[in-house]
């Protein structure tokens, strides 16, 4: 393969395809990803949190190097790269020799291989045909199948098994570099990113993790979001209605969950999280008309700057809501969007007099003007809004990682659990003596214990085969060397 | 020395069984008070009693028979063993029945199936494969492993919603069986150095790096001025005790530094010994090596009691948040076990210092040992691969992304390429015996730091194990 190449090139590539450059861009790899997840890394760290726990100059050092964010600096991706042009390499180097092995098996054993076998057996028969039949009798009781080969000089049997256990070690390598292939797409073509919805908006913006903004080709709605506890108080289910919308019209619909995706166009929408939205859905109150408190106190319900009417006169419109407030230098703020320290605003009008009364929830002093009203208010019940938080994926490349996936394990148990096994009969006439013994030999790629126990059954078996006559009283067993 | 260790033989032998006996004893009599007091036979926290002490039986008597090779040893061992593995699966039955579904979904559940696994494989290893003082390393692993399920909270809790899912199951049940075959091929490695007569120094100098390395660990991670800090326990409500959300209190415990410090020290000197008796050539200097890890193993033992006392419910205050805090060793599982483990790496290597000479004898050949750690990796590999590749497919239903170079991910495939090396070195380059065994010991240490280290030391998704 690179006996072509000039001498640069193929320093190269025999620099690569060698075991020992994999194993050093491994053990790069190893430091560089444990050096991740030590190292404090952007942008799922608070930049405060990173400030503080590092110099400036250890964090400019750390931000040039790319050490903030190792998993996708350039140079770690190149690193991957290197690694799968190093197992490219390595297979397509090897492959030749595991190909002819492969496509041309060794049938017919000459005296040197039948020499240093390390798994062999020698039986004295009397007759070459006898033999030969008996041992094919034997293979069949074992479930093999044997092949007579016939050679100018030679006549023997040949049986093997699982001759595929040769090429398992590239099905591995290529469901590697399969799923690696995929992570690549979906690095370059993928994408990901957060939409909140409220029950009843719609948006087709995503907001990337890179804080830029991505438009889908078409819109989300959300028709209703959720949340189920346990007796204990710990959330046990989120779900969100969403509908897919797509030139005004509703292309598909699904209520989805955690662990329960939906995915139209290759875009999957998960539910991510779920939380108040620190806006007013509805205020429930009682009123009760000022001048006569005996009166039975009236429920309404006030929706944001929707007016209800009190009586022919009176009207009563909320006109802000604040969630979390705080009054300074005369003005009412909010401090957060969470629902901790709500205030109302409510203003209460008369068409005669075209009088307002400002009326607050709770009476702050110097904005209230609860006493004037006509009316008196009793909150009873306040309803926030909700929203859903989801996660937003494009992962083209997700169906190479799994098939890679799938292929890795068919390729690993036959790397782990088949056996190549192979078995040889040869008889064999001594010169000098004339005295025919029946050669026996096997070989086994990997678990070599389990495959010598099946040899010696099997020798057994022809040695029951052959007529007795024809039995010698000695076998000669040539020594074993243990394999791995 | 020679002459001293031999002398020395039958009184530790029988020293040994004496303390044995005594320590089933006076385990038996607490489980029997404890039973008494109670009046629930059969829960979980008895059953998950009696497995530790059917564990630490068999534990003392698996390194009874590496001391005296007396057989008998062994079947009570084993014996001990099947008890141990039948109360675990009652707790492990008990634990299912009571929260419905697997115990796979918190620290405490996956501790309770990884011991049950690694005792299982135990058995197939002597049973099956002949490997008879397997045991004297699996078992304390197992120890350790129910002691620290006696601190984790033990509460059912409901799943929360992203653990709400059938690939909970597959990826943890995968993940536990991996972690034992492991275990076990570092087990079996662990054997196999002893058959190959690695000389005894060398498992000094790896006993004192690993225990050096613990208590290195334990300092710059939680060494304070001089104190120790801990995390704050809110002992009401079983919690530990957050400041915010993610960012849990710490308290100090004051003086507790130093005194790691100076066990620090006490566990660096047999190396040091080791490395100047090795560079200077002096068996003289190596004795001293040996005399220097008694030293260490007495001030473990200090450290140990000291940490149990002043951790263990003291009111401590914190330089983040004013008042004072509780403390309990429930929140500071990190340390307890990095102090254990240590010292029985260390007695581990006191049981290989006094070794019987024809413990060798006792132990299937090194070729077969070599083979039998290959065959455990080649079981486990595919597990680990199984257990990614669930884990993958899982998390992309639940967070959105199969790859998220989550601490607990990243350290997952850093244990996959580490056996992926081992395998490419054993099958290309014929890596057998010695350097095969270090690798698979290095592989075993990721694996436990996967599982512990990275849940206690680097925050990130895989909060709830």
């Amino acid at each position: 393969m690179a006996l072509t190449l000039g001498s640069a090139p193929r320093k190269v590539w025999q620099t690569l395809s060698s075991i020992k450059t994999g194993v050093v861009l491994i053990i790069l790899v190893v430091i560089f990803s444990a050096a991740g997840t030590v190292i404090l890394q952007r942008p799922m760290t608070d930049p405060d949190d990173m400030q503080r726990a590092y110099s400036p100059d250890m964090l400019r050092f750390l931000d040039f190097t790319g050490l903030t964010d190792v998993y996708h600096t350039r140079w770690f991706i190149a690193l991957l790269l290197l690694v799968s042009l190093s197992i490219i390499a390595a297979s397509i180097e090897r492959f030749p020799n595991s190909w002819r092995y492969y496509a041309r098996p060794y049938k017919s054993p000459d005296a040197s291989f039948r020499r240093v076998l390390a798994t062999q057996v020698s039986i004295p028969i009397l007759q070459e045909e006898q033999g030969l039949s008996a041992a094919e009798r034997a293979f069949r009781k074992m479930g093999l199948r044997a092949e007579r080969i016939v050679r100018p000089q030679s006549f023997s049997l040949f049986s093997e098994r699982h001759r595929v256990s040769e090429m398992a070690v590239y099905i591995v390598h290529a469901s590697l570099l399969l799923i690696f292939l995929g992570g690549i797409v979906d690095a370059l073509w993928g994408w990901r990113g957060f939409i909140m919805l409220t029950p009843g908006s719609q948006t087709s913006a995503v907001e990337l993790r890179t804080g830029a903004t991505r438009t889908m080709p078409f819109e989300l709605r959300c028709d209703g979001t959720g949340e189920e506890i346990y007796a204990d108080g710990s959330p046990k289910r989120w779900w969100s209605k969403l509908a897919v919308v797509k030139n005004g019209r509703d292309v598909a619909r699904k209520e989805i969950s955690v662990n329960d995706p939906m995915v139209y166009r290759g875009v999957r929408f998960y539910q991510a999280s779920y939380g108040r939205t620190g806006k007013i859905d509805r205020l429930i109150l009682n009123v009760t008309p000022a001048n006569d408190p005996k009166a039975q106190p009236r429920e309404i319900s006030l929706a944001m700057n929707q007016p209800v009417v009190l009586d022919a006169d009176t009207s009563v419109e909320m006109t802000e809501f604040i969630p979390d407030y705080v009054v300074q230098d005369g003005h009412v703020y909010t401090r957060s969007n969470d629902v901790q320290n709500p205030a109302v605003h409510l203003v209460v009008t008369s068409q005669k007099t075209k009088k307002a009364v400002n009326v607050w929830f709770p009476e702050i002093p110097g904005f209230a003007e609860n006493a004037a009203s006509p009316y008196t208010f009793d909150p009873k019940d306040l309803k926030t809004g909700y929203y859903t938080g989801l996660q937003v994926s494009h992962e083209p490349g997700q169906w190479a990682v799994w098939a890679g996936v799938i292929l890795m394990a068919i390729g690993l148990s036959f790397v782990f659990y088949i056996v190549h096994q192979r078995y040889w009969v040869v008889p064999v006439h001594d010169a000098d003596t004339g005295a025919i013994t029946l050669w026996i030999g096997g070989a086994a790629n990997r678990n070599r214990d389990a495959f010598e126990h099946k040899f010696e059954k099997l020798v057994a078996e022809i040695k029951k085969e052959l007529p007795a006559q024809a039995r010698a009283t000695r076998s000669v067993r040539t020594a074993q060397i243990a394999g791995k | 020395m020679a002459r001293a260790r031999a002398e020395q033989q039958p009184s530790t032998g029988s020293t040994l069984v004496v303390l044995v006996g005594l320590g089933i004893a006076f385990l038996l009599f607490m489980a029997f008070l404890n039973v008494v007091k109670s009046g629930n036979v059969l829960n979980e926290a008895n059953l998950l009693y009696a497995s530790l002490i059917f564990y630490a039986g068999a534990g003392a008597l698996y390194l009874g028979f590496g001391v005296t090779a007396n057989e008998s040893y062994v079947k009570f061992a084993s014996f001990a063993t099947w008890a141990g593995l039948l109360a675990n699966t009652g707790a492990v039955l008990h634990r299912w029945y009571e929260a419905g579904h697997p115990p796979f979904a918190s620290l405490y559940e996956m501790l309770l199936m990884f011991v049950w696994t690694l005792a299982a494989l135990t058995l197939v290893a002597e049973k099956v494969y002949g490997v008879k003082v397997i045991g004297t390393v699996t078992m304390p692993v197992a120890i350790v492993g129910v002691v620290l399920m006696q601190l984790l909270r033990t509460d059912v809790r409901p799943l929360v919603p992203a653990l709400q899912s059938t690939w909970l199951h597959v990826h943890v049940s995968l993940a536990m069986l991996a972690y034992a075959a492991c275990a076990l091929s570092f087990a079996l490695s662990m054997m196999f150095l002893i058959q190959d007569k690695v000389q005894t120094e060398t498992f000094l100098a790896g006993t004192s790096l690993f225990t050096a390395g613990i208590y290195a660990a334990i300092l710059s991670r939680f060494e304070k001025w001089g104190g120790l800090s801990v995390i704050a326990w809110d002992a009401e409500n079983r919690t530990e005790v957050f400041l915010s959300r993610g960012v849990r209190l710490f308290v100090t415990i004051p003086d507790l530094g130093w005194l790691m410090v100076i066990v620090f020290a006490a566990t660096l000197a047999p190396l040091a010994l080791y490395a100047l008796g090795v560079w200077k050539k002096d068996e003289g200097f190596l004795a001293t090596a040996n005399r220097a890890v008694f030293v260490s193993i007495l001030l473990q033992i200090l450290a140990l009691a000291f940490f149990l006392l002043r951790a263990n419910n003291g009111q401590y205050s914190s330089l983040d948040a004013d008042g004072v805090y509780a403390t309990s060793l429930a929140a500071s599982p990190f340390i307890l076990s990095g102090l254990v483990g240590g010292i029985f790496a260390n007695l581990l290597y006191l049981l290989l210092l006094w070794r019987r000479t024809d413990l060798e004898r006792l132990l299937p050949d090194a070729d077969a040992l070599d083979r039998l750690t290959y065959k455990t990796i080649c079981v486990a590999f595919p597990l680990l691969t199984l257990m990614i590749a669930a884990g993958a497919y899982w998390a992309n239903r639940a967070w959105g992304s199969y790859w998220s170079w989550d601490p607990k991910e990243t350290w997952a495939a850093i244990t996959w390429l580490i056996y992926a090396g081992y395998l490419h070195m054993r099958i290309t380059r014929g890596w057998r015996g010695r350097r095969a065994a270090y690798f698979a010991i290095l592989g075993f240490a990721v694996v436990m730091f996967t599982f512990f280290g990275v849940t206690y030391l680097l925050p990130g998704l895989h909060a709830y194990a």
